[in-house]
């Protein structure tokens, strides 16, 4: 629908070709009316068919309407930055993937948080559904023979890191770790395993079971007389003592 | 080299790069560059995505990512063809692959743009949901582009077809939803892409169970403390 502004042009275009040809020159192209924009060569040609009149120069103007509309003039340098990005990012990735110690540790699971864990001395850690504890010492997995050893350690519940079934699969393991007690005021020396305690009998037994004098911790006489007494070490050497 | 060119000419021409799609100019080579190209982005960025885990983990992400992709593609491709055509399009189903390919060369762009970003994420912070959220937001910003410029490209393609113009239109945007629907469940299927922290193993696929959205809701919860994801 053209609008009222363009139908008055268009008669206007009209009377100026209709007096062009009266005058002997070329009419406008058919095409260039309000809204019909004639095609750039036609608007830029000089009219040949008059004598008297110089060939005119084509401006400049029309020439640049004449060039394709939308080739980009920036640099086509997109493509090899991109190849360099890649080429960059392929080395950050073989780098960032390198083992960097023997638990293959890489430089992206580096940090720790709740459920990534770096293993370290010291770091206790249990499975969801199992109720064993393990200390993580030497590169090995130490179960933690029982609570009073837990405690004994001064560990506490808010140390140990809970894991998902299987985690602590493919670790080697390590001897139990076992607490060997004593209280202030009694020369006689317990093992503390699974919430009793073992009365070793003498220095020998002692020392055959590869226990040194620094493993003995010093606990309160009552605390260790409210532990349940369990089978001697070795077996069958009579009621243990009172500690 | 000559691959990689098409890129530029998508990002800087775009608009003779869709006339000579209209005009089906050099179809098949069109396809084999942005095919080459997407899957060495998709890959680089599926690589720095798995590093989060192992290194397994990166190979695996980097061979799954390009096949998201192009799975997705392949599964949705007929049905805007054949929506098309019911509307009056001329194109063919070439046509419209390449067109398709074009939005996905550019996401794959994005993406890869994206990465260094990522990879300093993934160096700096520990926390799984955090980066899995980071990388959820970076498809998505990614991936908008690139149907935004699928769609910008169907419609200089399609105002040269018949009558039905507005009506292809519509189907455009109604297949991205459908695209975007077919693809986080595609990308459900084929996890995991970043690899929980807590599964010390390598997994290639996960079971299926749960959903992309609950999943993302969830982690979501989590990050800003509503509860723990278990």
């Amino acid at each position: 629908m053209k609008t009222r502004l363009e139908q008055i042009i268009n008669l206007l275009t009209d009377e100026i070709e209709q007096r062009l040809r009266q005058r002997g020159l070329p009419a406008t192209a058919p095409g260039a009316r309000a809204g019909e924009a004639a095609p750039a060569e036609q608007r830029a040609r000089p009219p040949a068919s008059s004598p008297n009149h110089e060939p005119r120069a084509v401006p400049e103007r029309a020439t640049a309407e004449k060039e394709p509309p939308s080739r980009p003039l920036g640099a086509p340098h997109a493509a090899r930055l991109i190849v360099r990005l890649a080429l960059v990012l392929v080395v950050l990735i073989v780098l960032v993937n390198i083992p960097l110690n023997r638990f293959g540790t890489t430089l992206a699971t580096m940090l720790p948080d709740s459920s990534a864990w770096v293993m370290v001395d010291g770091f206790v850690v249990k499975e969801e559904d199992d109720p064993e504890i393990y200390v993580f010492q030497d590169g090995r997995l130490r179960w933690i023979s029982s609570i009073q050893a837990f405690e004994a350690y001064g560990w506490d519940w808010g140390d140990v890191h809970v894991a998902e079934d299987g985690y602590l699969d493919g670790l080697e393991i390590g001897p139990p770790l076992e607490v060997v007690a004593k209280c202030w005021n009694s020369p006689h020396v317990y093992l503390l395993e699974r919430g009793e305690k073992r009365w070793i009998r003498d220095i020998e037994t002692f020392t055959s079971e590869g226990y040194v004098w620094e493993d003995v911790r010093t606990l309160d006489c009552s605390y260790l007389r409210s532990i349940p007494d369990g089978e001697t070490i070795p077996p069958g050497s009579g009621p243990p003592p009172r500690p | 080299m000559s691959n990689l060119a098409i890129v530029e000419t998508i990002l800087r021409d775009r608009r003779s790069f869709f006339e000579e799609i209209r005009d089906g100019k050099e179809l098949g080579a069109k396809m084999r560059a942005m095919l080459v190209s997407c899957v060495a982005f998709f890959a680089l960025y599926g690589a720095v995505m798995g590093s989060s885990h192992s290194l397994w983990q990166a190979l695996s992400s980097a061979g799954k990512l390009p096949a998201l992709f192009l799975a997705t593609l392949m599964v949705c491709a007929p049905t805007l063809y054949f929506f098309n055509l019911i509307f009056g399009s001329n194109q063919s189903l070439s046509q419209n692959v390449v067109l398709m390919l074009s939005g996905i060369t550019v996401t794959a762009v994005l993406l890869l743009s994206f990465a260094p970003v990522v990879l300093f994420f993934l160096l700096t912070t520990s926390h799984y949901q955090f980066f899995k959220l980071l990388n959820v937001g970076v498809f998505a910003i990614s991936g908008m582009v690139g149907v935004g410029f699928l769609s910008q490209g169907m419609r200089i393609v399609s105002d040269a077809g018949g009558r039905g113009g507005e009506k292809r239109r519509f189907v455009v945007r109604a297949w991205i939803l459908l695209y975007a629907f077919v693809g986080s469940q595609m990308a459900w299927t084929l996890r995991p892409f970043i690899g929980a922290p807590s599964i010390t193993g390598f997994e290639l696929f996960r079971q299926l169970g749960g959903n992309f959205y609950a999943n993302i809701f969830a982690s979501l919860g989590e990050v800003l403390g509503f509860f723990m994801v278990r």
